[in-house]
Parts: structure tokens; sequence; C-alpha cells
């Protein structure tokens, strides 16, 4: 049989007959996305995110399940096609119930992964927990005594007893952390031989320092006082928060090369001018404005702080970007810490030629309110006890204390947060979960099974389970039960998911495109 | 499946022998599954799970497949099933209040649909194709037609006092007699479903007792449905003379003075006929009725040859004069010439270079080319091939397919032996609804004389060809009636469509080649090689040859079922063979194509009806139900109405259907419920047009359509719904009863409303509670004063 030739995108392609676009397209390295499509078995042609453009051929086609005929013309990266696809996605969403992060994360301004660090705790892996916080929150000691905690304000836990301590328990782990012989401490990437000034050695400045230098730049930190921290050394008193805990902390911070140039007060001491001159980059970091500062430092400011754009902290003037209190009134520790962390990522954005916009936000599917029967689901994953009440304030939790406490976590994040093709997918086309309107269904989890948890509410019907499932030749499998809307993946006779897929359990949650099935043991991917 | 209720342990014998009988390959799945409902009333656990032992059957494939249909309950039903039919002609006519009345009356709970006594099962049904009768229900086997709420509790002693007497005589068959031929003079009783749900089997009874009574020796003969569907019972007859005359809506009473008047009595019951045969002359003049229950009508009567005269019979030919399963009788009106001419005389190139210059297209609605399709599964290299008529009529407002089944089993088949010739088939399948008991009966009777009289089986007329047809029952499934759902119904797994290509004609069933064409499709070929594929040529417009059969229902003073010419205009259709619409109301619209088709509106009536006019119109020919609307029906409702319909009925395999019908739906309950946003109607449309592009199947592809269209031609109803008003007085949330100064204080209303929202007052002006009032309407139709406003 002769090979059909055929292009995508403009580009010609010669495939071996009965070849799919997908792909086609493959080997011309153009990117399809997918979801319902596993190598190897029978496309299902369910999912319609991967549909492309066929000439001559009325509306879209699935690239997954059609066969290239000779002189094909695709188009796979035209608006209509991004539009149908996005719209795939979004009504997929709007039947999806879970939250990819749980609460607490999104409740947190740093959107610091603390399901995963509790988990940690309780599992015992401190070094892991550490390596968590510090993902996000460079100075956890120093938060876990004087953070407000949003995060346990908006905790799931709350609606049965009282919140996880989270805070504590974030503290916990920088305690020990910073106790131990080797604190952690992150290799550095490799110098990009830029330069960036801090101006200010608060939580804002400290944070931002910490990332870039992280990230290969060198960076030096301007304060007007004798010692870094600004209002975390000087507006805090020292029975909140130690002094010898802020110390060691910023040591971390130091430890990784970080210039601090104290009793300097750039805009006038040093000039603003001087400063850009010297580095490629300046983070304004000053704490509230006070008059006539913000004509010493050129930027635009209104009565609020300094202007920026509130997803990349630019200023009016290039180069120089401003996060923390200098540009709100807010004075909270925990969101200038994320205003560095994210503001550093703007300025690497900035230094590295690229358009600056700002941290990627992740994108979250989100439940909102549980009702009692769908609480239940959560509880029965955690711990019965109470809150574990803080014995000793000065030492924090004991090592019993917060494994006690982290049990109570409800866990309400996703399984598959990181590899759910959903999530990936919603990201990469920015689709929107409220795009449209839709009753929520009603969260359900199927726990029978020793190794697999079941969640039907964000199982997207595509039935590639099923296909495993019978390709493993389980003697019960799985079956799509019903019709239409209210299709759902089951095994038959309303049997456990225990007795259905006695083989085939792994296999069908390395499949499974979102997180509908999943390893009852989070660490199970390792 | 697993909340079922506990059960006494289950006799599974049954189960063993049906599977001996039936079979225990895969595909057996729905025929066992529903010889197993047939026995227990519902699908025990235990018996599936019996199945998977004794067959190839899995449990997964048992478990996807029941519960893939609507037809296979999992929990024990009542004695008793009550299918409401909510298809759209009955939907228009007051489907839903009819539902909730049964449910009200046997006070069924709320989650629940059998009542306390375990006596009835109410279940909403898709569409029993008996729209004329609308609205319709359909009780174990008996139909009961033009039902309201008020005449539910009527219908259910009815039934039971029936049953109690089909119990009392049962083994007494009222088996039907083929007329004898050289008899002059004879008797027709129209025997489709219409006429049967209406009382032609008690007319047929009456008839032949009358005839044994009086003496009179002329056969009765049934024949299949007339098209009159409006006009059943009838009873044609034929006097000795030849010269005929046509009785409509026939009460057994009449059946003894009806054969007295035309077969001349003898003797001393002379006086008394006379008497009665001037009775029914004065019937005949037309003297004021009141109320008018029933008429007669001679076949010359104006109206009625206007109903007949702008039709042409292709696929009815012979409409009304033969017995659906007389074979000779179908052979001595030309049946099965096409076939020997096809056969004998032509080659299966010449015979499908006679179908592409007939210009036939595919009658199941989309109108590809007859002939392409046939020539393609020619082409395809194949040792084996298959051949499959697609009777799934499953359209809401269609029962066509059901109709020519029912009536002329004879020419489908021939068409389909014709086909398979021409393609090199030799066994193949026709796929009937399960909803169509009738037709399956008769087709079954046709195929066993078919195979009798080798015109079936091996060497057909004596040739070398052989084909072997076999009747595969569908189970409730709409997408069923889209081929390759068809084909995956038929292999016994669940009905979901799959991406085309390859089409059937290169991968069909089980992987083979399969011609698959509608059952009206098949049912012109025989004319086609009978009169001349010119003869067809010549009727119809531009691409669109010959005729199409289109059940004609909804307010229209006349429906029933009609065969025009293509390129009719839609007025013709209503004004000339429909009678213009029923009760005096405007003509708003027509809905043509079911759930993939759109509303034609009252400006467009002189649109010509053809595959091409009709889908530029935003409409589609779909399988030829034509809905007729009038002002007193809401767009928005029917838009909503079909749009549920689809949504119910995906399969649920991609997500542009399965979530977007449902958030197009969505939208629309809220328009009805009077909580609508502005920018709604801009996210129909955008909905629409991701729906159309995006789906898999031409049934997700085409389910917009009915939004769309009525969006087109009625975006201003749109617009007040957005506001909160139903122009149209219909969506329930949007309107409110109240009774206004003409009340006479008669009471009748608050006697009839079903939640005592209007207290009895005598002699006074009543009031509606709006808290209590459910609006039903009931109020409305009883009241005498006409004092009863919705606004």
């Amino acid at each position: 049989m002769s090979m059909p030739k055929i292009t995508i995108d403009g580009r010609e392609v010669q495939v071996d007959a009965g070849t799919t676009i997908l792909d086609a397209a493959g080997k011309l390295g153009i990117p399809i996305p997918t979801m319902c499509h596993l190598q190897g078995h029978e496309a299902t042609t369910s999912c319609m995110v991967c549909v492309v453009k066929v000439a001559g051929v009325n509306g879209l086609v699935p690239a997954c399940g059609t066969i290239v005929r000779d002189g094909m013309q695709v188009e796979s990266d035209s608006e209509e096609v991004f539009d149908a696809r996005k719209a795939a996605l979004e009504l997929l969403l709007s039947d999806h119930v879970g939250d990819c992060m749980g609460p607490c994360q999104m409740g947190c301004p740093a959107r610091m992964n603390i399901p995963l660090m509790i988990r940690q705790i309780a599992a015992g892996r401190l070094k892991e927990a550490i390596e968590t916080v510090k993902r996000d929150i460079p100075l956890p000691a120093v938060l876990g005594r004087i953070c407000p905690a949003p995060c346990e304000k908006v905790c799931r836990r709350k609606q049965h007893d009282e919140a996880v301590s989270i805070c504590l328990l974030k503290r916990y782990v920088a305690d020990v952390d910073l106790r131990s012989d080797r604190p952690y401490s992150p290799s550095l990437l490799p110098g990009k031989g830029k330069r960036v000034a801090i101006v200010g050695a608060g939580p804002a400045g400290l944070s931002a320092a910490y990332y870039l230098q992280l990230g290969g730049f060198d960076c030096t930190v301007f304060d007007e006082h004798d010692e870094p921290g600004g209002m975390l050394r000087y507006a805090v008193t020292e029975k909140h928060l130690p002094r010898d805990v802020l110390d060691r902390e910023i040591a971390q911070i130091a430890r990784l090369g970080v210039t601090f140039q104290l009793r300097a007060r750039v805009g006038t001491a040093i000039l603003i001018e001087e400063i850009r001159e010297r580095f490629d980059a300046v983070f304004l970091a000053t704490g509230e404005l006070k008059a006539g500062d913000a004509d010493a430092l050129g930027v635009d400011a209104s009565a609020e702080g300094v202007k920026i754009d509130s997803r990349t902290g630019t200023t009016s003037i290039p180069g120089i970007f401003a996060g923390g209190d200098v540009v709100r009134k807010r004075r909270l520790a925990v969101r200038a810490v994320a205003d560095g962390k994210e503001t550093a990522e703007s300025i690497r954005q900035y230094l590295a030629g690229e358009r600056v916009v700002g941290p990627m936000r992740p994108f979250n599917s989100r439940m909102g309110k549980l009702d009692d029967v769908e609480l239940e689901v959560f509880l029965r994953e955690a711990g019965p006890e109470p809150r574990v009440p803080l014995a000793r304030p000065v030492d924090g939790f004991s090592r019993h204390e917060a494994r006690a406490e982290s049990l109570r976590c409800l866990g309400c994040d996703c399984r598959k947060t990181d590899r759910c093709l959903l999530r990936r997918h919603a990201e990469t086309y920015d689709a929107k979960q409220t795009r449209y309107k839709a009753q929520r269904g009603v969260f359900v989890q199927q726990t029978q099974h020793p190794d697999v948890i079941y969640e039907p509410g964000k199982c997207i019907d595509c039935g590639i389970c099923i296909q495993i499932a019978s390709a493993h030749g389980e003697k019960l499998g799985l079956t799509f039960v019903g019709r239409g809307f209210d299709v759902r993946v089951a095994v038959p006779f309303g049997e456990s998911l225990a007795e259905g897929l006695k083989t085939a359990a792994a296999e069908c949650v390395r499949a499974c495109p979102p997180g509908a099935l999943a390893f009852t043991d989070r660490f199970a991917w390792e | 499946m697993s909340n079922q209720e506990p059960t006494e342990q289950l006799d599974l014998a049954f189960v063993e022998e049906t599977v001996q009988r039936v079979g225990a390959g895969k595909e057996r799945v729905l025929e066992l599954l529903q010889a197993i409902q047939g026995h227990y009333g519902y699908l025990p656990e235990e018996a599936l799970r019996r199945v998977c032992e004794l067959t190839e059957i899995t449990p997964a494939s048992i478990a996807g497949v029941s519960t893939f249909y609507d037809q296979f309950r999992h929990r024990p039903a009542g004695k008793h099933i009550i299918h409401v039919c909510i298809g759209t002609a009955c939907h228009v006519k007051g489907a839903e209040s009819v539902y909730d009345a049964f449910r009200t009356h046997l006070a069924i709970p709320e989650g629940e649909d059998t009542d306390a006594r375990k006596l009835f099962t109410v279940e909403r049904i898709a569409c029993l194709g008996c729209c004329t009768l609308a609205p319709a229900v359909q009780i174990d086997g008996v139909t009961y037609g033009h039902l309201t709420r008020e005449t539910v509790p009527h219908v259910l002693s009815d039934f039971l006092r029936h049953e109690q007497a089909r119990t009392a005589s049962s083994g007494k068959s009222h088996r039907l007699h083929p007329a004898k031929a050289g008899v002059r003079g004879e008797v027709r009783i129209g025997l489709g479903s219409c006429c049967v749900a209406r009382g032609s089997g008690r007319l047929h009874s009456a008839l032949q007792e009358a005839l044994a009574q009086t003496g009179v020796q002329v056969p009765v003969k049934r024949v299949g449905c007339v098209g009159m569907c409006h006009q059943t019972p009838l009873l044609e007859i034929v006097q000795p003379d030849q010269s005929s005359y046509l009785y409509a809506r026939v009460q057994p009473e009449d059946a003894r003075p009806i054969i007295q008047r035309h077969f001349g009595v003898k003797g001393p019951h002379r006086k008394l006929t006379n008497a009665v045969s001037t009775a029914l002359d004065r019937l005949l003049t037309d003297e004021k009725w009141e109320p008018v229950t029933r008429y007669s009508i001679h076949v010359r009567d104006q109206a009625v040859s206007d109903f007949l005269g702008r039709q042409i019979h292709i696929a009815t030919e012979h409409c009304g004069h033969i017995d659906p399963t007389d074979m000779d009788e179908y052979r001595r009106n030309g049946g099965f010439q096409g076939l020997e001419k096809a056969i004998k005389e032509l080659t299966p190139e010449a015979v499908i270079r006679q179908i592409e210059i007939s210009g036939l297209r595919g009658r199941g609605g989309a109108g590809f080319p007859t002939h392409l399709k046939w020539s393609a599964v020619r082409a395809a290299q194949s040792a084996k091939k298959y051949i499959v008529c697609n009777g799934d009529e499953g359209d809401p407002g269609a029962f066509m397919d059901r109709m020519l089944m029912e009536s002329y089993p004879y020419r489908i088949i021939e068409g389909m032996v014709i086909a398979a010739r021409c393609v090199g088939a030799h066994e193949g399948f026709l796929y009937i609804r399960a909803e169509y008991p009738l037709a399956i009966q008769r087709v079954t009777e046709a195929l066993d004389k078919c195979r009798e009289h080798g015109i079936l089986g091996e060497s057909i007329l004596g040739t070398d060809f052989s084909l072997q047809l076999k009747i595969v029952a569908g189970a409730g499934a709409f997408v069923c009636g889209e081929e390759t759902a068809l084909m995956a119904s038929i292999e016994g797994r669940r009905g979901m469509p799959r991406l085309r290509p390859p089409f059937p004609a290169q991968k069909g069933l089980w992987g083979l080649p399969t011609l698959i064409n509608n059952v009206e499709t098949y049912a012109c070929v025989p004319w086609i090689l009978r009169n001349g594929a010119e003869a067809f040529a010549n009727i119809g417009v531009g691409k669109s040859k010959g005729t199409k059969v289109f059940a004609l229902a909804g307010k229209i003073a006349r429906g029933g079922l009609i065969e025009v010419p293509m390129g009719i205009s839609v007025r013709q259709i209503i004004d000339e063979i429909g009678g213009g619409i029923a009760g005096g109301l405007k003509f708003k619209a027509v809905q043509v194509g079911g759930p993939s088709g759109g509303c034609i509106p009252v400006a467009k009536d002189n649109l010509s009806v053809d595959y091409e006019s009709l889908t530029e119109a935003g409409a589609m020919m779909g399988s030829g139900g034509l809905v007729v609307l009038d002002e007193t029906d809401c767009m928005v409702d029917i838009a909503r109405y079909f749009l549920q319909f689809t949504q119910n009925q995906s399969c649920g395999k991609c997500t542009f259907c399965r979530i977007g019908t449902r958030r197009m739906l969505d939208i629309l309950d809220r328009l009805c419920a009077g909580q609508g946003e502005s920018s709604d109607l801009d996210e129909l449309e955008h909905l629409a047009k991701m729906i159309k592009q995006g789906s898999l199947c031409g049934l997700g592809k085409t389910s917009p359509n009915p939004v769309l269209s009525t969006m087109r031609y009625f975006r201003e109803e749109y617009e007040a719904h957005v506001q909160g008003r139903c122009p149209a007085g219909k969506c329930k949330a949007l309107i409110r009863y109240s009774i206004t100064d003409d009340c006479i204080g008669c009471t009748i209303c608050a006697q009839h409303c079903p939640t005592e929202a209007i207290a009895m007052k005598p002699c006074e002006k009543h009031e509606i509670d709006p808290e209590k009032c459910v609006r039903c309407g009931t109020c409305k139709s009883v009241c005498p004063a006409n004092a009863v406003r919705v606004e």
C-alpha cells in the first residue's frame, strides 16, 4: 500500500497507511492535547480535546481516531480548533466534582502545598516536608510564629470540629530543620551573570532574594537599618518572634550568597539612578511608603503605595518592580513573602528576556462548600481526635504532637494534582471551570479497593479503564452503567472495585486521565 | 442494581431454557434480556448472573447493555405498566399533565414509579408512534388516546374491566381471516396500531357478529393503515357493484346498521333496516351534531378527496386496499414484479443504475444518494457482506416506518432482496423498535411466508441468489437510529455510535461491508423497478425526487399519515391535506424532522418540502415527522422539549453531546422558569455552535437545530422569556391563572382542580389560590363560561 502524504498546519508529512492524524502530528512534533487516548488501545473518541479541522469535512474531527487519507489537509492551530478544545475542557470541568488543591492551599497567600507538607509530617518524612515548605515560604519558622494563618480559616475540618493546626505544623517542620546539623539549603541554579538590587530587607525583600539567588541571580539587599528583617525585627515583639529564630532563618538566606548592604537608605544615601546603573533589575520592598519616598525612588505612587501591575509587580519604570507593604498597607507578613516570591518570578522573566507575565497561576478546580454527607467522606480518611492543644507555646509541637495533629488533615487535595491531564490542558487552554453554569454534582468516594480510590465525580466517562480491565481478563471488570449525562463507570452488579479490579487496578490508575482512579497511598507513585 | 428489593429464591429454569432456545452468542444479549424481562417483569440480578455463566456474555457486557436501553428495568414493576407517551405530538397536547395525573391518581410517591398496591408502574416513553391519538398512553398492550387529566381514572377502570374480560375469555382468539378472492363486495377494516387503539378490534368482533346475525356473506378484510388516523376506526364498505363507502370513527354498535344498509338484508328485518338506514343518511347529510363523536363520510367527500388527492402513493401504494400479510394479494397488485425484473432481467449494475436515475435518496433523514451507498458496498471486497434495514424510528412525532412495516412488510422485504442482490449480501437484519410489536409481528409473518415461497432463503425465484433475513428487536434507545450505533446494538453491545469513516459500506457489522438503509428507502425500490426509474424521477423537485411519507400530527384538523411528492409546499400540506389548524386557532409553525430538525414559521409556509430547502430553512427532512403548532404553543418550550429529548437520549460518549446538550438544557430550563439572563441567548448560540462542530455523530451534531431554528424565527419569544414573560402562556413559572367576572359560580372548576386551589363557592365568583395552583389548565378547560384567564 502506498504511504499517504498529508499536511498539518501547512507542514507535509508522509506516514504509513492506517496512521491517525494524532500520530502523524506526533511525527511532525506538533502537539495535540489528548486525554482519553492511550497508545495501544482502541481510540475511545470521547473527550474530544484532540479535535482538529480537516479541509472539506464539516465540523471538527478527533485526531486520535481519524485515519489519514492521502492529500488530507489538517489544521490544528486555528482559533476555531483552540476554541473547540477549550469548550470541551470547560464542559468537562463544569461536570467535574473535586478540588485540585485543598482550600488551605488556596487560602495561603504563598500557595504553599499544605496537604503535602502535612502528609510528609505524618509519614515522618521531615526532610521532604521542609522542601515542600521552602518551595513557597523561605521564612517558615518566622511565619510559624506570627502568621494569622488564613489557611486555617478555610480549613474544611472546621466544618466538623476545629481547623488543623497548619501554622504550628509548619513551625514544627521549620524548627526541626533549623535545629538540625545541616539545615535544608537547596542548590543554586548556574549563575546567570545578572545582578538584582533588592531595596528593603523585610519579608518581601528577603523572600525575593531567596528565590532569585536560587535562580542564579546575584542579589544585593539594601536596608536602612542596622540589621535585616524589616518589620519582623522592628515591629514584632521578641515575645512573639524570638530574634534568634529570625536571625537563623535570615542566615539561611545569606548562606546562599545574598549580599546585604545595611544602613543604606536607597533614594537618599544611595540614589536610585546609581542602583539602576549597577543592577539589571530592582525590587522595591521598602515597606510602607513615607512622604517623598516615591519621588526619591522615581516611581508612580498613589495614596495606597507604589503603583504596580498586580499580576507582575512591574512599576511605571521598566526594570523596577515592587511588592510587599510598599504597594499596599496590609501588614501581613505572609502576603509580603508571597509578593517576594511572585515578583522574583517576574524579574526572572524580565531578565531572561521573556514576556513578563508573573508567576503561572495553576488551574484549580473547586468544589466549594460540602454538605454533611460529603464531609463524612473526607472525615473517613482522617483521625477522629480533636485539635492537639499547644502544651508548651515556647517549644511548639513535639514530634508526637505534630504527628497526631497531622493525622487530622482531611486531605482535600486531589491525589493526581500533578498528573491530571484535565488540569494540565485546562491550564494550557486557559479554561475556566465556571464558564458554563451548572449545578455541582455530589462528591463521592469508593474506597473498598485496597490500593485504589475511585471518585466518580472526577470521571470523564472515557472508558479507557473499561478497556484495560477487559484486556486484563478481569472476571467482573468495569462497565458503563446508564446512558447519556448520567452514565457512570462502575463494576457490574454493583460489586465493589476490589472485586472488579483484581489485577488491572494499577494500570487503570496510570491510564485514568483525571484523578478519578488514584492510588489510595499518595506516595505510591514514587 | 444493588438496591433491588430482596426477592424470594428465584426459579432460574426459565433462564436456562431461554439460553437453550435463543443461543449463547454475545450478540444474543438483547434477545435474552427481553425474554427475561418478559418473564420476570424486570431483570433480576440472579438471572443476569446466570446468563453470564451459561453464555459468552460477560458481566460487564450484560450490565452495560441492560442499563443502556430504556426498555429494561432492574427493579420489579407493578402488575401493569403504563407507558405515557411524551412524543412531540403528545407533548404539545399535554402529555406531562397526563403523566402527573396518573401519578397523582395512583398516589405514587416522589422518587418511585409504582403504586403501593404494586398494580401499576408509570413510565414515560419517548414515542409510541401514535401521534394522531395524542396524548396517548399504552397500558401493557392496550393503547388509549386523547387523554386528559380528567379521563385518567376512566382509562384505568376501563383497562381493569377489560383485563378481567380478557382473563375470563382467555384462549378465545379473535384471529382475522384474509379475504377470499372472487367474492363480490367486501368490508375493509383498518387494523394499524392507531386503529386498534381506537377500538377497531372491538369493531371487528361486532362486524363478525353482525354478519353472522344478518346472514350476509361478505368477507371482512383487514387492511393496514390508510393514513387517516384522525378518523379511526375506519370502515370501508365495497358494495357488490364495487361502489365504495368510507365510514370513519365507527363504533361497534354501528356495525349492524351499516351492514344492513349496504348488503340489502331480506326478510322481516327489512323495515327496521330502512329506519336505521334513514338515520345513517341523516348523519351523512351533516346535520348538527353535538358533540361530534363519530360520523360517516363518503370517500368522494370534498375534504377527504383533498386529503387523498394531493398524495401520491409509492411507499404506501394500495394504501387501505391490501391485507398486510396476504402474499397473494400483494402479488396480484404487482408485488415481486420489481424483484423478478431486478433478479432475472437486469444485472446488479443495471439495477443500481436504475436507482441512480430515479434519484432516490435515503429516507432516514440525511438524504444520502441511495445508489452511491449500494455501489460502495458492491465495490467492497469481502467474502461476506450484510444488509440491514433501519426500522428504529425513534423520532418523537414520527410513525411512518411503523406504518410501513405494519402495512407493507412484503414491499420492504422485496426492496431488501433487490438491494442485497445488488451488493452481494446473503445475510441481513431488520432492526425494529421494541415499541412496535405489531410491526414485528407482521414482518415476522411476512418473512416466514417469503421463506416458504422462495422469496427468501436459498435460490430465490429459482436463481442461485440466496438471502437470510432476521429481525432484531431494539430496546428503546433513540441513538440506535444512528447507523453505527444500530450495528453495535445488533452485535449485542451498547448502542454507541463510532467515528465515521470507516463507513458501514467498508466496515459494518462485525467489521464487514454492510448496506444499511431506512425502511421507507427500501419500500420505494420495488415501485421504481416496476414503473421505471424515470417515472420516479419525474416526481419531485431539484435533487429531491419521488415522494416522502410524513406523519402529520399536532394541532392539525386531520392528522395522519401522508405520502406527498417532494416539492409540495408546507401550506399545501397543512391546509389542503391537513384541513388547517384544529379548533380555529392560528397556525404558528410546523416542526419538521424531530430532534434533528427545526421549526418552519407561518411566514415561510410556501417553502418547498425537499431536502435542500428544509436544510436551508434550518430544519431537516429527518425521518419525516410533521408536528403542527398553533398560537398557544411556546417556541422556547418546544425547543426545550426537543433538547430534553436529545439530552436524555444521548449515548454519553462524547463530551459535546453528553455535557454540552445538558448545559443548553440548563439554560432553557432557566428561561422557562423565569430565571433567564440576557446573556443566556448568546450562550445558547455559542453552545449550539460548539456541539454542532464537535460532536461525534449525527445525532449530536444536529441536536442544537430545534433551538437554533426557533431562535432564528422566534427570537422575540426568547427575549420575552428573559424578561419573565411567556407570550404563549405555556411556561408554568411565568403564568398565572385567575377567574374573571364572567364566572357563573357553577363550581365545576373547584370540583376538577387537582390541588384544591379553588374553593367551592356556589353561585359566587371563584378564586384561584396561586400558592396551590399547579397551572395544569384543568379549570380553563372545564369552565363553561370561559371565565378562566391566563396571563
